[in-house]
């Protein structure tokens, strides 16, 4: 437990900084107008206002109570997202088994000491069923392996 | 007019789909840590090779389907399959513990029929009365109506209210993003073609509603420890006492969620808290409750189904979505190039008449899915989580991409999953996030219209009659807000949500 409510304190923030930037934006880059005509800079300027108006109600009252501190599950949080950048970077180049293999091989990481057979295992069996649904079955345009890049042209 | 829509439903291809939704709305409600919202945003991309009325009865065969499963985790494992089912552990789980699970669970599945199936007579009776009504609205009538749902979905929904509003406002802004339509202005693109049409639908749900989800489930969720406990068909018939004490809370519950589904903005999770704490308080004995009363078990099952049904009333008569799942429904609409309104039931009767058909039909699927064949769904609560998150990735990223061949849409589905976790973390509610974004460039559009035939006069929402009856509301249901706040004692039936469904 801490004295302050950090969760809200730090949400109220995030929102404030987010409004205020918004209204800015909006304000600089595109043209208000006015009520009769408005511009496309009208709605989203008072919606910046309005975000920053409900962070700081946000605040206020986490000042005067106790709460917790949120902690986030980094392991998990960074093995999920790499595991899904890796499949971006890859699925094009490569094709859809390598990006499927690297995605459940990153992936797996989100908990401590994934069992290797089980990864290897998971990995085969997800592979095919993709190809199978993906390439065969609805023939998205992407190869399941993209052999030029690895030097086998045809 | 259900005599055409039966026609229409009972074509081969919509019968495939409609088993389909339901069987995998049964699947992902009885796993708790894959929801329907996440599993309908999986599906989105690929309702884009079937025909609208066909994609929309396979997404809602998802949405009630996971309703009927949701309560199978929540009797077996104390561990709601779905945040509607999280008032099921409460009398659920202590029946299970009395060795009652079977008739529980047989419980559930008549009291979810009961309660899907008067929602459905409900919706078939007032959604063309509504939408003859809704025909007479201007475009002040619609933002007045659009503002009440979101403040509605705001305040009524967990957690505190500023913090509802405040998501309802972010996603208006994310729903910025994109091209003017009225001056083909480009706004918040930063020169990302991609982003010239807005962010994609599809990739903020999947990555708020499913890599957010996931990541915050990883670690939580145990897995595999479903006691050996065999359901037999024998041991799920309830004996006579057990009847008699179930009818009435399911006739109750079907009210109590028929209302509270047809409002935007409410849906079944809190109707079926609504009507738990209705048994709760005429109940003869109160304190049966909480240690294994069928009652409670009955009334919110049935209310949370009459109310997954009763939803669509405003989605398909108004446009407006009452939560975010027909949120969802309402865009895969607009992908299909159907703009939703008052006038879907005329120009499309056979979408209309064709899904209520299907709901009938899915709901006697979903019977036999959960009584004969209980004992697969129990067996499938076995699936380790760890087995199941990397396919659920794999999924997401695969169906993302499919949608444009676009790896930016990939990458948009990552960015989202991060925002959506630091939410889950800082207490921040996603579903009033959704809404906003999907009514936001439509009340923008509105809001200018209404600006533009009034000469920039705001009197035009207090003149209007139905506009100034809908600001009327809203103003009541901030000022409840604020006094709620003010008090400082949250809600107490949020309280009992976020009890029993931790994290999230």
């Amino acid at each position: 437990m801490q004295r302050r409510d950090w969760t809200d304190i730090i949400g109220g923030i995030a929102l404030i900084l987010f409004g205020i930037w918004f209204h800015f934006h909006a304000r600089a880059d595109y043209s208000l107008g006015d009520l009769r005509r408005m511009g496309p800079g009208f709605f989203p300027a008072v919606l910046g206002i309005l975000v920053a108006i409900l962070g700081a109600l946000t605040i206020i009252p986490a000042l005067f109570r106790p709460g917790e501190l949120p902690v986030p599950k980094i392991r998990a949080l960074v093995a999920i997202i790499a595991g899904g950048l890796a499949f971006a970077w890859a699925i094009e180049p490569l094709g859809l088994i390598p990006a499927t293999v690297l995605l459940i091989a990153i992936v797996t990481q989100a908990e401590p000491a994934p069992p290797v057979l089980r990864t290897a295992i998971l990995a085969v069996s997800l592979s095919a069923m993709a190809v199978l649904v993906f390439t065969v079955g609805l023939g998205i345009p992407i190869p399941a392996v993209r052999w030029s890049t690895f030097g086998w042209g045809y | 007019m259900l005599g055409f829509g039966f026609a229409t439903a009972f074509s081969p291809e919509n019968l495939f789909y409609c088993f389909l939704g339901v069987f995998l709305g049964t699947f992902i409600g009885v796993l708790p840590g894959i929801g329907s919202l996440a599993t309908i945003s999986m599906l989105l991309p690929l309702t884009f090779h079937v025909p609208a009325t066909t994609a929309i009865i396979m997404l809602a065969g998802i949405y009630y389907g996971a309703s009927y499963g949701g309560s199978t985790a929540s009797i077996l494992l104390n561990l709601p399959g779905t945040p509607s089912a999280a008032v099921a552990c409460l009398d659920g789980y202590p029946m299970s513990q009395k060795g009652r699970a079977g008739v529980a669970l047989f419980i559930t599945t008549i009291a979810s029929f009961v309660g899907a199936s008067l929602g459905i007579v409900i919706l078939t009776m007032f959604a063309p009365k509504l939408a003859e009504v809704a025909l007479l609205f201007g475009p002040a009538d619609y933002f007045a109506m659009m503002l009440l749902g979101l403040v509605a979905a705001a305040t009524l929904a967990q957690g505190s209210p500023a913090k509802g509003i405040a998501m309802v406002l972010f996603g208006l802004c994310l729903g910025m993003v994109g091209t003017d339509v009225q001056t083909g202005q480009q706004r918040f693109t930063f020169d990302i073609p991609y982003l010239s049409d807005g962010i994609s639908l599809v990739a903020v749900a999947m990555g708020i509603f499913g890599v957010a989800e996931v990541i915050g489930s990883i670690g939580r969720i145990r897995s595999g420890e479903v006691a050996a406990q065999k359901i037999t068909m024998r041991s799920m018939l309830p004996n006579r006492e057990e009847w008699s004490r179930s009818w009435k809370p399911m006739l109750r519950g079907t009210g109590v969620g028929s209302f509270f589904g047809a409002l935007p903005g409410a849906g079944g999770t809190i109707a079926s808290f609504m009507s738990y704490a209705v048994e709760k308080r005429i109940a003869k004995d109160p304190s049966r409750f909480g240690k294994g009363a069928i009652e409670g078990v009955a009334a919110p099952e049935s209310a949370n189904n009459a109310a997954a049904q009763t939803a669509f009333i405003p989605t398909l008569t108004l446009g407006i979505p009452g939560d975010s799942v027909m949120a969802l429904m309402l865009g895969a609409l607009i992908i299909q190039g159907i703009q939703p309104g008052p006038r879907l039931m005329t120009e499309y009767p056979e979408l209309f008449w064709g899904l209520i058909a299907s709901f009938w039909i899915g709901n006697i699927m979903l019977v036999i899915l959960n009584i004969p064949l209980i004992g697969l769904w129990v067996r499938m609560l076995r699936i380790p989580y760890s087995i199941l998150y990397p396919a659920i990735l794999l999924f997401i990223c695969i169906g993302v991409f499919t949608i444009n061949n676009s790896y930016f849409d990939v990458l948009v589905v990552m960015a989202f999953g991060v925002l959506g976790y630091a939410m889950t973390l800082l207490k921040f509610e996603a579903a009033p996030l959704i809404l906003g974004f999907i009514l936001g460039p439509l009340m923008e559009e509105h809001l200018r219209r209404a600006m533009l035939l009034s000469r920039g006069s705001l009197d035009v929402f207090i003149n209007r009659p139905i506009s100034a009856s809908f600001l009327a509301v809203t103003a009541l249901l901030l000022l409840f807000a604020i006094y709620v706040t003010i008090r400082g004692a949250r809600k107490p039936v949020p309280m009992v949500v976020q009890a029993a469904t931790p994290d999230r």
